[in-house]
This record gives structure tokens, C-alpha cells and sequence, in this order.
């Protein structure tokens, strides 16, 4: 008796592996049997992002609102801090398990697309499903690769330099859109004379790396290669931390490695406990202002200007910040694109969104939503319609493959040149050779 | 069982052996599931070029040749790792054995303070001990708060400086003394009471009884502890991937995060598991010399 039942007990534990194994499988084919032939029967989506709390939280209000107006469509939204989103989308795009809708960078939709992941959205274009009349054909043309538009570009954000505005304020020093970087400089060491802040200068980015190369007539990343024709077009950014930190106004690097680069709250133009550990100024984009103002200390303005640049003409643009696509793995592709066409043309819809991902790309909603919009996004808006838009040029071409291996060894070697490891010109000639060498081998 | 009848499938069943089989099938089927066919892909993996994103392309062992040849930070990755774990290792059976000395001694506190230290064992691994830590070493941390009391300057960074960050990795590593605490323990309880009265009246010195009976009979409890925490001393993660990320200047950079980096930051999903399997091959190595110099030190009471 007992061991007939130590078989059945173990039998069952067998059953339950075996169901559990299966149920990951079953889980994934639903949506494919609840489609069906039958239009009224339940559709479900999944849609991921990356993000913060605040996005997250809209994004979960645009969702209830597209199932309110579609009561057939049930979209499960799922969510992640950037690195992991995307170790997340490469790993489902291994076991062919990505959601019906992902929202794409601009770094990652070539590869993405290439790799035929996502779906070319030209015929839902064609139809009338998708409404892009309202949307610039720059704005469009983001989503292009190839012959195929495989992303729908929902906002664009510009470069800014936010600033802490009553600390220069108090002490008579101003700072002005366009500044040449030798303007740039003297605003530094004013700075620091006067108050003790500090300068960082786009510490662990590459974004005003290419802003200055961008001056020069020239991009950071090409097919198979860096864009810098040789390393002298790199020098002069490492220069630039060699200057300061010589002449004391820039953050010594210690003041980084206790903090998480590119997390608002800890960056140091509003954290630190001294003025020795945190800077006037940080280089981000446009749509974060709010976000930063509401990580600043209580009676901190933050305001904006351009980034310093000998020629902003050339160096300044408007960066696709937010494309959405669909996957090859949905099995509800219509939705999906209803969803998108949702996303892109709603004005509803965009009165949750407000700035927060960044600036409309489709005028009649972004006209439309103004009066909703707070005090800081208001002043993101009229920075690019009146600072940006007049006085800038095309977005550099999405950055092809290994780039992101490049960004990693280009923080480090602004890492080497800070604690003063290698000179300015060593970092130059090691981007250049190491650099190529990546790209090269992609 | 003379008579070679067939058993029934029911009879069959009943065996001790299937039934032994059947009852370890929740174990056997996770393991082939989850560690042996994803060890085996990770295996051809490492023999390609792979990316996660298109499908693997055999390039030989074309990973292994880069990584010994053309990756400064291969062997920057193992020497700190190295470093890591052979300080920390020795450090914290030190502690572990000091306070196990001090813990064997039955009192009615001894129970309360046996758990209180072995609590860091348990929570010292967790992302949230490592965030606490991170805050801890800040430049406005606690450290330096308590350091200023004491008349030290109490500005400095030790996450910032490459020569400080390790420790700070260390200190942690070692705080987590509790198991090997444990073991110790009731290996001390097992020493035969006797050899220290013989030794009392022999006149020998706590010192003497120290070195002359309890280290050599801990011999293999150290040897054990010596292995697991070796073991684990080369795949400690969590510490390094919150704490510091590598920085500053890779000085902190473990070998296990490198991997992790190059698998799922860069995509270079192939070279990473090529990484893993070198990693898997050293940690073989060094528990084999480790037994191999078994026999010099490890007392052994069979002989």
C-alpha cells in the first residue's frame, strides 16, 4: 500500500513538472486560438516599454483608456528600467516570444529590423490604419529602413543643458543659448570661483561627443567603422575634462562612482551634499526638464539652453526619442496597429502622455494638448519651436551595430582621463584604433 | 525471482529501482532541463558568433583565441577576481573561526548571538544589503561619519578611489562569515574533550592547545569551508554588479560581470559564453590543486 502511494504521489509531482513545463508554451499560443474567425471574441496584446514610475503610470492610463474605447482588446502592459529592457526584448527575440507592440530606440531599430523582428507597418500606412497625415516625412523617415517603415516615431526630445538658474541668478552670471565653448569655459570657472559648483560634462555619454563632431561635419558612428576621420576629431572632447579638472572647475571622478549615471535623481546637478560634489549645469534632453524639476530641491529652478558648440547650426538637432513597432511574433497584428494609429493621433490619449516622452511628432495633437501642459513642459516646447527648430540641422543616422560597445569604451577611456590615467591625446588615438576595431568586426 | 516470469508493468512499478527513478524525476528533469541542455547550448555558443538577436554562426574556436590574445580585460577581470577571492576567502574563515572559538563556549547567550551572526550569511548577499552598502562607503556615508567622530577627514570616497573600491567589496564578502561559522562550531564541539584535559595535565598553554590540537584536528572542516568558499568567492555577482559596476578604472570588475556585460550589454552573447566556460574550467582547476595539497596539510584521522 504505502509504496503504491509513494507512485501515485510521485506520479503526480511528475504530472504537475510535465504541466508546468507545458503551460509557458500554451500561455504564449492563446492569443493566436481566442483569434480566431470570430471578430467580437476577446483579442489580448502585450506591450512593452522602458521607463520610470511617472511614465510607467501613464502608460498604464493610455492602455485602460484604448480598452475602455475597444472593449475587445485586452493589452497587458509590461515594463523596465532601460537595461534591462532590453536584455528582456533580446532574450524573447531568441525563443521568438516578443510582445505584439515594443517600443524601439533609435539605436536598436536597425538592428531589430534587420534582423526581421518587426514588422514593416507601409501597408497599414497604405490603408489608412495608421493616420501619419499629421507627422512631418523627417519625422516618418525615422522609422525607415530600407524599403520599410518598421517604427512610428511618437515624440522627439532635443539636446538641453539644464542649469541651476537661482544659483547663477544670485551671483550676476548668465548663460545664453549658442555659447561658443570658450563662453562655456568662462561661465566654469565663474562659476566655481564665485560658488564652489562644479562642472560635469556629460559624464558616461557619447550624446556630446557627437554634438561637437557634429560641428565638424562629422558623425560618431558610420557602417563598420567610427566616423572621425582620424583621432584629432576626437581629441578636442577629452580636452575638454583635461582643462577642467587642471583648472578646478571640473567634478573630480570619484563623485561618480558612487552614483548611478544617467538616473535623474542622483545626477549631481541636484544631488550631493556639497557644492564640491555637485554641478550647475548637466547635459540631458529637453523632455526630462520636468523630471528634473522634480528632483531638485525644494526653491531649485532648473532651466535650459542649448549645449555649447562652436557651430549649433550643424551640432544642435532633434533626436527621435520614442518609435513604436510591432513584432513578428504578434499574432494580432491589426490591433496592435490600431493601437499605434492610437497612440500617434489621440489628443486624449496624449493628455496623459503630455511631454513626458518628449515632443509630439504630430502637430495637430501636440497643438492640441498645450493647454494641458505644466509650466516646465511649456518651456520645453517653446525652447524647441523657438531655440531648436530655427537653428538646427538633421539627426545623425541611426548608430549601427557595436555602438553601444563603442559608448562603453568611450565612458571608460573619459574614466581614464579623468582620474588621469592617459592624456587627452592617448584617449583620442585608443577610441580611434579600438573604436574601428569593434565596429569593424560587426 | 527464480522463475524468470515477465513482471507487469504494475509489478514493475513497484520495484524499488523505478520507483527510486520516479520519485528523483522532479530533480533528474530539472536538471537536464535546467542545467545540462542549457549547458550544452551555452557550449556551442561559445564556439560562435552570436548575438542573441540573428542565429549563431560557427567561427571555431575563434572566442577562445580573442580571449586569450586580444582582451585586455580578460585577464584584468580574472587578476581581480583573483585578488577578491583569495583575500576575502582566507579573511573570512579567520573571522568565522575566531568567532566560532568565542561562540563554543555554552552560555545562555551563546544560542542568541550564535543566530545574530549568522544573520549576514543570510541577508548579506541581497541587493538590498548591497545598496545599503553603497550608501555606507559614499563620501556622506556612514563611514565617514563615524571616521570624522574619531578626527579623520571625512570627505573621501571609497567607492571612487581604485585603490579603496575593492575593499569595500572585501569587507562585505567577509561580514558574510556565518556559515563557515556554523561549520566550525560544531566541528569544535566535536574535539574529544579528553586531549585537552591530557594537554592540562601536560601543562601545555592555551596557545600551545590552539596550535597543537584544535587547528590540526579543523584540518578538514577548514579544508571543506576552504572549498566552498573558494568556489563561491570566484562567482560572487551581486556585490560587484550593484555596488560598483566594475568602476572605478575596472578595478573592481569581476570576472563574472565582465561575462555578463559582454553576453547582455554588448551582445556579444557567444564570447560571453565562452567566458563562462573558461571560468568553469579555472574554478575545476583550482579545486584540483586544492586536493591536490590535501594530503600535506589536512589531517587525517583513517591514518
Amino acid at each position: 500500500m504505502k509504496k503504491k502511494r509513494v507512485i501515485l504521489i510521485a506520479g503526480i509531482i511528475v504530472a504537475l513538472l510535465l504541466g508546468g513545463c507545458g503551460a509557458q508554451g500554451t500561455d504564449m499560443d492563446e492569443p493566436d486560438k481566442s483569434q480566431g474567425s470570430d471578430k467580437n471574441a476577446t483579442v489580448e496584446l502585450t506591450f512593452a516599454w522602458w521607463g520610470n514610475q511617472t511614465r510607467n503610470e501613464m502608460t498604464q492610463e493610455v492602455i485602460n483608456l484604448f480598452m475602455e474605447n475597444n472593449p475587445n482588446v485586452e493589452i497587458d502592459g509590461q515594463f523596465a528600467e532601460w537595461a534591462d529592457y532590453w536584455n528582456k526584448l533580446a532574450t524573447a527575440s531568441a525563443g521568438h516570444t516578443l510582445p505584439d507592440l515594443v517600443q524601439m530606440d533609435y539605436k536598436y531599430l536597425e538592428q531589430y529590423a534587420n534582423n526581421k523582428l518587426l514588422l514593416d507597418l507601409t501597408p497599414y500606412i497604405e490603408d489608412g490604419t495608421i493616420d501619419v497625415s499629421n507627422i512631418d516625412e523627417n519625422n516618418l523617415n525615422i522609422g525607415r529602413v530600407g524599403e520599410g517603415i518598421y517604427g512610428i516615431c511618437l515624440t522627439v526630445a532635443p539636446p538641453a543643458l539644464m542649469y541651476n538658474k537661482n544659483l547663477l541668478d544670485d551671483n550676476g552670471i548668465t548663460v545664453k543659448d549658442n555659447m561658443t565653448l570658450e563662453e562655456f569655459y568662462d561661465v566654469c570657472r565663474e562659476v566655481y570661483e564665485k560658488t564652489g559648483y562644479k562642472t560635469n560634462i556629460n559624464y558616461g555619454s557619447e550624446v556630446y561627443l557627437e554634438y561637437l563632431m557634429r560641428a565638424n561635419g562629422e558623425v560618431l558612428f558610420e557602417k563598420g567603422r567610427l566616423g572621425a576621420s582620424s583621432p584629432a576629431s576626437l581629441e578636442p572632447f577629452f580636452e575638454i575634462y583635461e582643462l577642467g579638472l587642471d583648472e578646478g572647475w571640473h567634478l573630480e571622478p570619484s563623485a561618480f562612482a558612487e552614483r548611478t549615471l544617467g538616473s535623474i535623481e542622483q545626477d549631481p546637478l541636484v544631488y550631493g551634499t556639497s557644492p564640491d560634489n555637485k554641478s550647475w549645469c548637466s547635459f540631458m534632453w529637453g523632455n526630462q526638464l520636468t523630471a528634473m524639476q522634480n528632483a531638485a530641491p525644494e526653491g531649485m529652478d532648473v532651466a535650459i539652453v542649448t549645449y555649447p558648440s562652436p557651430d549649433p547650426v550643424k551640432s544642435n538637432f532633434l533626436k527621435p526619442s520614442q518609435l513604436f513597432s510591432i513584432t513578428v511574433d504578434s499574432k494580432n497584428q491589426d490591433e496592435s496597429a490600431k493601437f499605434i494609429d492610437f497612440l500617434v493621433n489621440s489628443v486624449e490619449c496624449n493628455e496623459i502622455i503630455l511631454c513626458e516622452r518628449g515632443i509630439q511628432t504630430n502637430t495637430v495633437v501636440g497643438e492640441a494638448i498645450m493647454p494641458k501642459l505644466g509650466e516646465k513642459d511649456q518651456e520645453a516646447i517653446k525652447y524647441v519651436n523657438e531655440v531648436v527648430i530655427p537653428n538646427s540641422s538633421q539627426v545623425n543616422p541611426a548608430p549601427p551595430e557595436g555602438a553601444s560597445e563603442v559608448i562603453s569604451l568611450l565612458t571608460k577611456l573619459e574614466e581614464r582621463v579623468c582620474y588621469r590615467e592617459i592624456t587627452a591625446e592617448q584617449a583620442a588615438q585608443e577610441l580611434f584604433e579600438q573604436g574601428n576595431a569593434i565596429m569593424g568586426s560587426k | 525471482m527464480k522463475n524468470r516470469k515477465p513482471m507487469t508493468l504494475r509489478q514493475k512499478l513497484n520495484t524499488e529501482s523505478v520507483a527510486g527513478v520516479i520519485c528523483t524525476m522532479p530533480f533528474i528533469i530539472g536538471f537536464l532541463m535546467f542545467m545540462v541542455v542549457p549547458m550544452g547550448i551555452s557550449l556551442y555558443y561559445s564556439f560562435c558568433n552570436y548575438d542573441i538577436l540573428s542565429a549563431p554562426v560557427w567561427t571555431g574556436i575563434d572566442n577562445y583565441v580573442k580571449m586569450f590574445t586580444d582582451d585586455p580585460k580578460f585577464w584584468k577581470s580574472i587578476g581581480v577576481t583573483f585578488y577578491f577571492a583569495l583575500v576575502s576567502v582566507p579573511l573570512r574563515l579567520i573571522f568565522a573561526l575566531i568567532v566560532a572559538m568565542i561562540l563554543v563556549k555554552s552560555s545562555k547567550a551563546s544560542a542568541f548571538y550564535r543566530a545574530v551572526y549568522y544573520l549576514p550569511s543570510i541577508i548579506g548577499g541581497s541587493v538590498a544589503v548591497a545598496i545599503l552598502w553603497k550608501r555606507m562607503f559614499a563620501a556622506d556615508g556612514v563611514i565617514n561619519k563615524i571616521l570624522a567622530v574619531f578626527g579623520f577627514p571625512a570627505d573621501f570616497s571609497w567607492l571612487g578611489s581604485t585603490k579603496t573600491a575593492i575593499w569595500t567589496l572585501i569587507i562585505l564578502a567577509i561580514w558574510q562569515f556565518g556559515s563557515s561559522m556554523l561549520i566550525f562550531l560544531s566541528a569544535l564541539k566535536q574535539i574529544p574533550s579528553e586531549l585537552y584535559e591530557a594537554s592540562d595535565v601536560d601543562g601545555a598553554n592555551k596557545f600551545k592547545k590552539f596550535f597543537k590540537i584544535t587547528l590540526p584536528l579543523l584540518t578538514p572542516t577548514i579544508f571543506f569551508n576552504l572549498v566552498m568558499q573558494m568556489i563561491n568567492g570566484f562567482l560572487a555577482f551581486t556585490q560587484c554588479f550593484i555596488i560598483t559596476q566594475g568602476k572605478p578604472l575596472d578595478s573592481t570588475l569581476f570576472y563574472t560581470v565582465y561575462t555578463y556585460f559582454q553576453s547582455f550589454k554588448f551582445y556579444n552573447t557567444g564570447y560571453g559564453a565562452a567566458l563562462a566556460w573558461v571560468m568553469l574550467l579555472l574554478i575545476g582547476l583550482i579545486t584540483l590543486i586544492l586536493f591536490a595539497t590535501k594530503r600535506f596539510w589536512v589531517y587525517d584521522e583513517g591514518n
